[in-house]
């Protein structure tokens, strides 16, 4: 353990490995000597010109007289939530933007074929009641010039049937 | 994981409620901070009692540390603020030549520091402490000196001593503990193992 000690004061361990060993310094306090031990030849070597007494045990006893400090973690969890709002705000926008344009373009079109229809049936409707002769009068004027139809002779023999099913 | 990392992970452990790692905190960094606060207060007395007190002022702030910089940055921050306001409260004259930034305050020169009185204990401790120090490592075999003088004194990684040493990474983490080691063997005669030991 002590190896490990050594190597964590220097950075030198990996995440779970260091985890553990914080542990095991809490459980132990020899291990805790060590780390003092070595932080203070550290410091002698780092200082050689003044060299400080140790003011960790009074320091304990401060701290146990201090409320204990709690506070929310901010880590990977913090930045991957932010992440993930970001994305569903994202999401949200787009969706939002797409459903108004189609509510849009649902609402308008429809209003526009109206109109259109409208237009075109009225057009059509003054042009029959203008130009054409009255149904009666059309069917016998249909029925007259048959042959001279374009269309084929099926299409003329429904034209007809249809006539004079009407009749 | 870096020194860096190891200390987030220490103040994010400290920021759950374990107080044991903010107290390994203390430990890594009473005796720069004291180093740094001395550029401040003359006394040594009063320099122990203002590094205590930043600590503990680092403590209360834990909840608003978001690791946005460097644990010691924040913290030499605090140390410096500490200091200004000490010699505020009793109308003292901040020194001209300790305007620095925390973030290079871990780097000022020895010659900068104010001459600061001690009490010859202490003074008397220091000096013995950083002999036996310096002679163990000057007596260490050559491997293992080299390797903690990389480490301590260059500042270099496990990975970057081991391409200097031409040695696996293993090697270097072994020669590195060894080295500790032996030190730690001279010491602690001096030190002794009883409860009040100040060092």
């Amino acid at each position: 353990m002590k190896q490990h000690i050594s190597a964590l004061m220097d950075g030198e361990l990996f995440d779970d490995e260091a985890e553990e060993l914080f542990d095991r310094l809490k459980a132990n306090p020899e291990a805790q000597e060590e780390w003092r031990m070595y932080h203070l030849i550290s410091d002698a070597l780092y200082q050689p010109g003044r060299l400080r007494a140790d003011i960790s045990k009074t320091m304990r006893d401060r701290l146990q007289a201090e409320p204990t400090v709690l506070a929310p973690r901010r880590t990977a969890t913090h930045s991957a939530r932010w992440f993930a709002l970001s994305a569903a705000a994202s999401v949200l926008a787009i969706s939002l933007v797409a459903w108004l344009s189609m509510e849009i373009g649902s609402d308008s079109m429809p209003q526009m074929a109206t109109a259109q229809q409208l237009a075109t049936l009225q057009t059509a409707s003054l042009h029959l009641n203008t130009n054409l002769p009255s149904n009666n009068g059309l069917n016998d004027y249909l029925m007259a010039h048959q042959e001279f139809s374009p269309s084929i002779n099926v299409q003329g023999a429904a034209s007809y049937m249809r006539t004079m099913a009407r009749q | 994981m870096d020194d860096r990392e190891v200390d987030q992970q220490l103040v994010e452990r400290a920021q759950r409620g374990d107080k044991h790692a903010f107290e390994l905190l203390i430990i890594k960094y009473q005796r720069r901070l004291a180093r740094l606060i001395s550029r401040f207060v003359r006394d040594g007395a009063e320099v122990e009692d203002v590094t205590q007190e930043a600590f503990i002022k680092a403590y209360r702030a834990l909840p608003g540390f978001r690791g946005e910089s460097a644990f010691y940055t924040w913290l030499y921050r605090i140390g410096i603020n500490t200091a200004k306001n000490y010699l505020l409260a009793f109308k003292r004259r901040v020194p001209t030549t300790t305007i620095i930034d925390s973030d290079e305050a871990e780097n000022f020169e020895e010659a900068s520091l104010l001459r600061e009185v001690d009490t010859p204990e202490n003074e008397l401790m220091s000096k013995q402490v950083v002999n036996v120090v310096n002679s163990s490592l000057l007596q260490l075999p050559d491997d293992l000196r080299i390797a903690l003088s990389l480490r301590e004194i260059e500042g270099l990684s496990y990975e970057e001593i081991a391409d200097v040493m031409n040695c696996p990474i293993g090697t270097v983490r072994s020669r590195i503990f060894r080295a500790r080691e032996v030190i730690a063997e001279n010491l602690r005669p001096l030190l002794g193992t009883n409860s009040d030991n100040r060092w």
